[in-house]
């Protein structure tokens, strides 16, 4: 069963969802095709996880949902980010870009 | 506040429609991908499932964002919970029902607990409070309760100002009370200057009595009177302040009302009014005898006081010895400091002085009724405990019965953390629905406890936040305990091997488990039923010292002051009803004396003797004041000498003078004695160098009790009742025929004095019982708990036998037909019952030796760990229990082998 795609860590699937709704509101499907897209593929979202994350991040104000007509003409819940979102983005993105800098520092050392 | 919110029903709907909405849709939009993509319809929608996983664990996963997950679970858990109860109620009435006797009896005790011994004073910082003690030989006569002390010490202590804020002292009395009109007799405590102050009470009206309230003997006719008091009786006005009043007939001022709730330093009997200690002699019923406010050698008052904040009791009590010692010194060089023996010296020097801890205050009934409310508090718990286990059982039983719906929700994906949490909040239900049935029992057990425990009802039923936080908790913590073992069973489930199984029957892991609880039930019971033994054997052996030709003796007291009477009309008055109460022909004896015995109180005194030398009782003596005749009318044996007669009889209108004869009982006797007869010796009052040893001791009498039925074998004396003014007393009259008979004619004879004269008249036999009310308490409390341990034993060791016999039906159908006998199998299963009755008193036998010690001082006549109440005890219980395992045993016995073989 290798696969060339990542699982994706615990908590950062939220970060990624507030990344992809800060270009936009967008429904769960479009969210989930997006972020695969966008990582040409690399990262799948599990479904599975997918929504528990949308309503998590709704119920903390990060996100707000409204029901809209989507492209195909059926209604959606399209998910919105809030003020409180983008904050919480930037900070998560702060933290990432540190740890990311940091273990690159480690890397470099052994090589 | 939104978590909390969606837990709200329809909102939960809404949010339910929405997510199938939301789920639908990103699936559909999945299923037109993949076809576009090229897949048939049917590849497509498999496909799109297969990516998702499953659908409802998805949607458990979301439902869990929109509440705090375990606020979400207790809800649901609750409304199943309420529906599989629904589904069995026998199970739930039972459950409820045992639960609700077991909290309900502990919630009515632990209100008199928490009353008795628990709850501290209501004054500022309660926890500086101490009492001071006196320890080692005092060489005081003492009047009252617990550890007393002279005025003038009391003074002493108040100039150590080194370790504490205040040092207090009071009295307890009662007090003829008169605002004008009526005349009532009240509590009254009599207090030092410093009492109020050092309380740190502040008053509801008025002021307080203050330092300079005790300043010189007699001066200072003030009193303050308690806020009931004052509401109830005073009117609750204002103008009370300033009001004359009479205590005792003595004119006084009311100065002040203390607060609410404010009951003195005993909240057990809190007071009416406070008389300053100065006041003594005015509002005292003064023993004549002595003049008690600047002796030394008189010991009448409770010492207390308050520590400095930062200054242990063991800091106080180390830092007062020097002083302690100095003064002891002091004393025995004092002019009128007793003649003691050598040894007597030593011991009174070396004396120490205690610093006790009381924040609860001090309480002469709080000794007696301490002892009865902790014993009864175990017994209860048991109960509890077994009721628990009881209800614990049950619950297994049913997990039994649910084994196969358990293992199907694990199988579906319930956690087993989810089904815990399910057996615990459907144990909790239970126990809080036990523990609200039992408060609302509650008040009613209170008031039957209390009306076997406490002579007079200062004491209340109080059902208040302490009481209801105690039985939330009780309940609370009985259910986590309920839940252990289903919980420990749910844990266990083989998850396969039981959905494999055809049969309904559920793995044998439940039954290890149920046996052990039966064998802890069975273990409580045994307990329990020792106890009941050993209360009834207390109770029996009580009546025996009873032996008084009770059913033809009345008790009539009158109180003439209380009609308005002088003290020297009141005499009169008394030696008349005695010679008419003589000159009633249905009357066989009638003898006088001054106290009504049996009612928890007695007078003492020290004494000098002299015999072939002169020397001095080791401490205070007990004494009665009783006429002619009444060892006679008691029934009670003279072994030696006489006892009084009328000869001994002050004739009327002579001055009263000292006492001339004496009568002392057979423990004085043997004390002070030894072999030979005190007859023809003489004793003195008190034990100072120049008491005059006039008191010629002329009889001695059996032992019998003054304050109850146990207390016959302490030293006691006799004066002659006659020989001193008596303003009130206590006929004890002996009627012929039945006791009924005479209550006419004793009320006829006392009308026949004055009409309007109040007297209190009782059978002998109601003051024998109602002193042993709170034994009869015990007696029959203890027994209904082991007659209910009984019979919830018996009805569990029933169904848990039943269940082995069912799970055992194809072995012992195969015994039988190998060729085992009937009675083989019968025994088969007795035995099992009887291992468990054996488990269950190897633990009891253990435990009901560490409970010696609880119930030792409540016993009499028989010791704690007696051996054949327990061997009695077992057989009840081996009995009991072996009618619970007979009829499944039977059951056994009459398989048919065929039948039992054909099922499976």
């Amino acid at each position: 069963m290798a696969s060339a795609r990542f699982p994706i860590p615990q908590g950062t699937l939220d970060m990624l969802i507030l990344q992809t709704l800060s270009l936009g509101p967008a429904h769960g499907y479009a969210i989930a095709q997006r972020i695969q897209q966008v990582s040409r593929e690399a990262v799948q979202v599990n479904q599975g996880s997918l929504y528990p994350a949308l309503h998590r991040l709704e119920q903390k104000r990060w996100l707000k949902a409204a029901w809209r007509p989507s492209e195909t003409g059926r209604e959606a819940k399209f998910y919105a980010i809030t003020r409180a979102g983008q904050k919480q983005l930037a900070a998560e993105k702060e933290t990432w870009d540190r740890l990311a800098a940091a273990v690159q520092l480690i890397f470099n050392e052994g090589s | 506040m939104a978590q909390l919110l969606n837990l709200l029903p329809w909102r939960r709907r809404r949010l339910e429609r929405e997510l199938d909405r939301e789920l639908r849709f990103h699936m559909e939009r999945r299923v037109d991908d993949l076809r576009q993509a090229g897949a048939t319809d049917t590849e497509a929608r498999r496909q799109a499932a297969l990516e998702f996983g499953g659908l409802a664990r998805v949607r458990e996963d979301v439902r869990e964002t929109w509440a705090w997950r375990w606020l979400d679970h207790v809800g649901r858990d609750v409304r199943y919970a309420l529906r599989t109860l629904r589904r069995s109620p026998g199970f739930a009435i039972a459950a409820l029902l045992s639960l609700a006797l077991g909290t309900g009896v502990n919630a009515a005790i632990f209100s008199l607990v928490d009353q008795v011994v628990l709850r501290p004073l209501p004054v500022s910082d309660p926890d500086r409070l101490v009492h001071l003690v006196w320890r080692g030989t005092t060489l005081t006569t003492g009047w009252g309760y617990g550890y007393l002390m002279s005025y003038p010490l009391c003074r002493d202590l108040q100039e150590q100002r080194e370790f504490f804020d205040g040092i207090f002292c009071r009295h307890v009395t009662t007090v003829n009370f008169s605002t004008g009109q009526q005349r009532e007799p009240v509590r009254a405590e009599i207090v030092s200057g410093s009492y109020f102050p050092a309380l740190g009470v502040r008053p509801a009206l008025g002021r307080l009595l203050d330092v300079s309230d005790d300043l010189q003997r007699g001066a200072h006719p003030v009193i303050v009177v308690s806020y009931d008091y004052w509401m109830n009786r005073l009117g609750g006005s204002r103008e009370v302040v300033g009001r004359k009043v009479l205590v005792n007939n003595y004119p006084m001022t009311v100065i002040g009302v203390a607060p609410a709730g404010f009951p003195g330093v005993d909240p057990l009997a809190p007071p009416m009014l406070w008389v300053p200690a100065a006041m003594t002699e005015q509002a005292a019923n003064i023993d004549a005898y002595w003049d008690r406010l600047l002796d030394r050698r008189a010991a009448w008052l409770n010492v207390l006081g308050r520590l400095k904040p930062g200054v242990s009791a063991d800091q106080a009590k180390a830092g007062l010895q020097p002083w302690f010692k100095s003064m002891l010194e002091a004393d025995a060089r004092r002019e009128g400091f007793p003649r003691v023996t050598a040894e007597q010296q030593r011991a009174f020097l070396t004396s120490t002085i205690d610093i006790v801890p009381a924040p609860r205050g001090l309480s002469g009934r709080r000794g007696t009724l301490e002892r009865p409310v902790w014993v009864l508090t175990g017994g209860t718990l048991l109960l509890l405990l077994l009721a628990t286990l009881n209800v614990a059982g049950l619950m297994l039983a049913r997990g039994a019965a649910r084994s196969r719906e358990l293992t199907t929700r694990l199988a579906i994906g319930a956690t087993r953390a989810r089904m815990t949490g399910q057996v615990l909040v459907e144990s909790l239900l239970v126990t809080l629905g036990g523990g609200a049935l039992g408060l609302l029992a509650a008040p009613g057990v209170a008031r039957v406890l209390l009306a076997y425990l406490s002579q007079d009802s200062d004491m209340s039923v109080h059902i208040d936040g302490r009481v209801f936080a105690f039985a939330f908790l009780t309940s609370v913590a009985t259910g986590a305990l309920c839940a252990i073992a289903p919980a420990l069973q749910t844990g266990r489930i083989p998850l396969i091997a039981s959905l494999k199984e055809r049969s309904t029957q559920p793995a044998g892991g439940g039954l290890r488990l149920r046996k052990a609880l039966m064998i802890g039930q069975l273990a409580f019971t045994l307990i329990l039923l020792v106890g009941a033994g050993l209360f009834v054997q207390t109770l029996a052996h009580l009546y025996d010292e009873a032996a008084f030709p009770s059913s033809r003796l009345l008790m009539l007291s009158v109180n003439p002051p209380t009609s308005g009477y002088s003290p020297s009309d009141a005499e009169h008055v008394m030696r008349e009803v005695y010679r008419r109460l003589r000159e009633v022909p249905d009357i066989e004896r009638v003898a006088a004396a001054n106290t009504r015995i049996f009612e928890g109180g007695a007078a003492s005194t020290t004494l000098t003797i002299q015999s072939d030398k002169r020397f001095v009782t080791d401490g205070a003596v007990a004494r009665m004041r009783v006429g002619p005749g009444f060892f006679a009318t008691l029934g009670t044996r003279v072994i030696g000498g006489r006892e009084f007669d009328e000869a001994d009889v002050r004739p009327p209108g002579a001055a009263p003078t000292a006492y001339r004869t004496a009568i002392v009982n057979e423990s004085f006797a043997r004390r002070y004695f030894k072999d030979r007869s005190p007859v023809g010796y003489w004793l003195g009052l008190g034990n100072r160098p120049d008491a005059v040893t006039n008191i010629e001791i002329v009889g001695v009498v059996k032992d019998i009790g003054f304050r109850d039925l146990r207390d016959t074998e302490r030293e006691k004396v006799y004066f002659h009742f006659w020989d001193r003014d008596s303003d009130g007393g206590t006929f004890y009259v002996k009627v012929r025929g039945s006791g009924d008979s005479g209550f006419a004619a004793i009320r006829a004879a006392v009308a026949r004095v004055d009409p309007a004269l109040p007297v209190t008249l009782t059978t002998f036999d109601e003051q024998i019982e109602r002193s042993l009310r709170t034994e009869r308490m015990l007696a029959a409390l203890s027994t209904g708990f082991a007659v209910m341990a009984l019979l919830l034993s018996a009805i569990g060791l029933y169904g848990v036998m039943s269940f082995v016999v069912t799970q055992r039906t194809q072995e012992i159908g195969v015994r039988l037909a190998l060729g085992a006998t009937r009675s083989g199998a019968m025994w088969l299963v007795i035995r099992e019952g009887l291992i468990m009755v054996g488990a269950g008193t190897a633990i009891a036998l253990p435990a009901a030796w560490a409970l010696k010690r609880l119930v030792d001082a409540e016993l009499f006549g028989v010791r704690a760990f007696d051996g054949p109440t327990v061997a009695l005890a077992m057989t009840v219980l081996a009995i009991v229990t072996l009618g619970g395992v007979m009829v499944p045993a039977w059951r056994a016995a009459s398989l048919s082998p065929t039948d039992a073989l054909r099922l499976e």
